[in-house]
């Protein structure tokens, strides 16, 4: 066991903190404000080769591993976990599943585009009644000539507004729960798809959530992922793993720029005549803090680790998510009671961190999900 | 002991929840807390219907009732709407002190129209960052003659676009810590709003203080009483959060409820898993708990044998319970409990704003430890 990155590791760490400080940092505040993503992130990132981390090289992907992506989106987090959002969607829900299971054609048509950062995608299974409960999805694609009819509603979809391309989960055959679902890739311009609304939120205001409808929208068969009708909740399998992991990483990233902040704010104030740092109770506090950080990262880097290696089952992707959206909670909770007031105003970070890593524990499965899921690994 | 509402309280209890049912519309709730609104027109009625003062002496404009009965009111209120409760709730934060040390001019001057909902008042106390530490002051009152003139800066304080008066802490070279009732028409005073996450209808902002002139009599009591003015203003400010905190978590946890019963996922209703049911009953827990402490406080206030020490443990604890009431009630919702026009997410951050008046766990603790070691 080598608990520590290697140096190819830490030199990517370092320079994805560069440019994400270069690059991401001057607009969070704006784009926070205005409630939009800077869609200009996406060709300069791509750029970068920090779009779709484990594309391969064939499909213009830097072709890293699992680690590396954790790496980079712990570190992107730590900046702004809206911004964090769009970008992570970009390299894994809606382009894991046309890696896998999508023709040549359609990797040429809207990964490496991806990758680049020229098109950018959205993916969408959740729906206004289907949630926690994937397979209760209404949405069907009812063949009709050398194609798919989509009709349906799809909510709290990232990038939904402004993606080129969405991923989207439909039944092929109604009748066969979970099982009859398949995937199709909708084109914005496609007839029948549309944008309902863009959605306000609690937190994540400068990522792009919006309601979706398909409208007898239609789709050619080229554009579903896989030969046979059937199974696409099965390909979506490694897909969510791989999310639940990034998860691990996106919690540790809020929480680590929760941390900083609160470190430097009880070394320079007094209260009551007294540096916040002499409170016991506070050292205690931020000792605690700390700790959890450290578990949260090695977590997340144990079960990339295994994912690398073929070895992660759902069951270690989801203790990873449940554990690192449960333990940022209390970091950004305990960040915020410490500042009182002051971290309150809507011009202190602190009330990001706070509602930004409250969201931990929803999306990619609730902590309930993720309860369930390693309850069933365990054989019970 | 008797853990039963008077009938008159039990009026009281059902007048405030018909009047928030029937007129805190949700849209506007969700209009008002978006635009960062104050609800003008609701303030004017509940006044009307004798909801504001209710503890004041009749005299007065109240209903010569206790605190509890105000308890009561604002609990209801905030269950109804987080928002819309809060900002009635705080309309006339500082009162007490007139209520407890002012002239028979000043209540009359000042009391009443409260009551009446014609105007508001707030504090001026704090100078620091966080708006509530009060160990380095520097607000200067000159007196010459029968004026004085302020000096000084006052941060986070509530309500300083929309007061027309604050009970203003200030030192005085000669006759040391007084309280001033400063109008927010004096020249010399200017107001630097600031935005907070929660309880956006009620405006938050710094106070720049120069060379304002006052009048000797809007010296609340005697000199050198400041600061005993300001620990009892800041105890019935500990109860009334209590009770906002309170009626808080119980409106997270009807929401939540109403959601677990209807919301069906995997063919079942949320309300029939066991985790979620757990969850709720975790929840009427922590209600149950949050509500016999500040009903408990606000009987000894009442009584006039509050123990600042137990109303410590009342902060504490419906400080701690309101936010994981409200993070649980969200969590229940999921995905439509991080949506802004849904109707838990301004429960959320109102309770941030809630839990952070009641004071840190940390001070809190100091506080009880003191009573505890003695």
């Amino acid at each position: 066991m080598i608990y520590e990155l290697n140096e190819e590791q830490k030199t990517f760490q370092k320079k994805v903190r560069e440019i994400y400080e270069r690059e991401v940092s001057p607009l969070v505040e704006e784009y926070e404000r205005k409630e939009t993503f800077p869609v200009q992130l996406f060709p300069i990132l791509g750029a970068e080769h920090l779009l779709c981390l484990r594309c391969p090289k064939e499909y213009g992907g830097p072709g890293l591993d699992k680690i590396s992506e954790c790496i980079a989106v712990e570190e992107l987090n730590r900046i702004c976990v809206g911004i964090g959002a769009g970008i992570m969607v970009q390299g894994g829900l809606a382009t894991d599943p046309i890696l896998h299971y999508g023709s040549e054609e359609l990797k040429r048509s809207y990964l490496s585009p991806a990758v680049r950062g020229e098109k950018i995608g959205a993916f969408a299974l959740t729906e206004p009644d289907a949630g926690s409960d994937a397979s209760g999805i209404r949405t069907t694609a009812s063949r009709q000539g050398g194609g798919y009819r989509l009709n349906g509603l799809k909510t709290f979809i990232t990038n939904g507004t402004i993606c080129d391309f969405v991923t989207v989960a439909a039944y092929t055959d109604p009748a066969k729960r979970g099982i009859g679902i398949n995937l199709f890739v909708v084109e914005r311009d496609d007839p029948g798809f549309s944008m309902i609304k863009k959605l306000k939120k609690l937190g994540n205001h400068s990522s792009d959530t919006a309601e979706l409808a398909f409208d007898d929208c239609y789709v050619p068969k080229e554009r579903m992922l896989g030969e046979q009708e059937g199974g696409g909740l099965g390909q979506l399998e490694e897909t969510l793993k791989s999310g639940r992991l990034t998860y691990g990483a996106r919690s540790t990233g809020v929480g680590q720029a929760a941390f900083e902040a609160i470190l430097s704010y009880v070394k320079k104030t007094k209260r009551q005549g007294q540096l916040l740092s002499k409170s016991q109770a506070i050292r205690f506090t931020l000792a605690e803090m700390a700790t959890s950080l450290e578990a949260m990262r090695y977590m997340t880097f144990r079960g990339a680790w295994l994912f690398d290696q073929g070895l992660a089952s759902m069951k270690d992707a989801s203790i990873v998510k449940l554990f690192c959206s449960e333990s940022v909670q209390s970091i950004v909770q305990k960040a915020m009671t410490i500042q009182k007031n002051s971290g309150l105003r809507m011009d202190n970070p602190a009330q990001r961190f706070l509602c930004d890593g409250r969201l931990s524990k929803i999306p990619e499965g609730t902590s309930e999900i993720q309860h369930l899921v390693i309850a069933a690994g365990l054989g019970l | 002991m008797n853990f039963e509402l008077s009938d008159e309280q039990k009026d009281i209890q059902r007048a405030a929840r018909e009047f928030a049912r029937g007129e805190f519309d949700p849209d506007l709730a969700l209009e008002l807390d978006q635009s960062r609104t104050f609800p003008e027109s609701l303030w004017k009625k509940a006044a009307q219907l004798g909801f504001i003062g209710i503890h004041y002496p009749e005299e007065f404009g109240g209903q010569g009732l206790g605190l509890f009965e105000s308890v009561l009111a604002i609990e209801a209120f905030c269950s109804v709407d987080s928002g819309i409760g809060s900002a009635l709730s705080m309309v006339d934060i500082g009162s007490e002190v007139i209520l407890k040390f002012g002239s028979k001019n000043q209540k009359e001057q000042f009391l009443i129209p409260l009551a009446k909902g014609t105007k508001r008042m707030s504090i001026a106390f704090a100078e620091s960052e966080d708006g509530q530490d009060l160990s380095s002051l520097s607000t200067i009152s000159e007196r010459r003659g029968n004026e004085y003139f302020l000096h000084g800066e006052k941060r986070f304080v509530l309500s300083a676009s929309l007061a027309d008066s604050f009970i203003t802490l200030c030192k005085e070279p000669k006759e040391g810590w007084i309280t001033l009732i400063v109008g927010r028409d004096r020249e010399g005073i200017a107001v630097h709003p600031i935005e907070k996450l929660g309880l956006r209808m009620i405006p938050f902002g710094d106070l720049d203080l120069r060379e304002v002139q006052v009048p000797l009599e809007n010296r609340i009591g005697n000199k050198g009483e400041g600061m005993t003015h300001v620990l009892h203003c800041y105890q019935v400010m500990g109860l009334r959060s209590a009770a906002q905190a309170l009626g808080t978590a119980q409106g997270a946890f009807d929401r939540a409820l109403g959601h677990a019963k209807q919301r069906t996922q995997f063919g079942k209703k949320l309300s029939q898993f066991q985790a979620i049911r757990h969850k709720l009953a975790d929840m009427a827990v922590d209600i149950e708990v949050a509500r016999w402490l500040t009903y408990k406080s606000a009987t000894e206030y009442d009584q006039g044998k509050m123990e600042p020490g137990f109303l410590s443990v009342t902060q504490l604890e419906a400080g701690r319970r309101l936010v994981r009431v409200v993070d649980e009630a969200l969590q229940i919702f999921g995905g439509y409990g991080y949506i802004a026009e849904q109707a838990i997410e301004h429960y959320f951050r109102d309770a941030w704003g809630i839990g952070v008046d009641l004071g840190t766990e940390g001070e809190l603790r100091d506080r009880i430890a003191e009573k505890v070691l003695g």
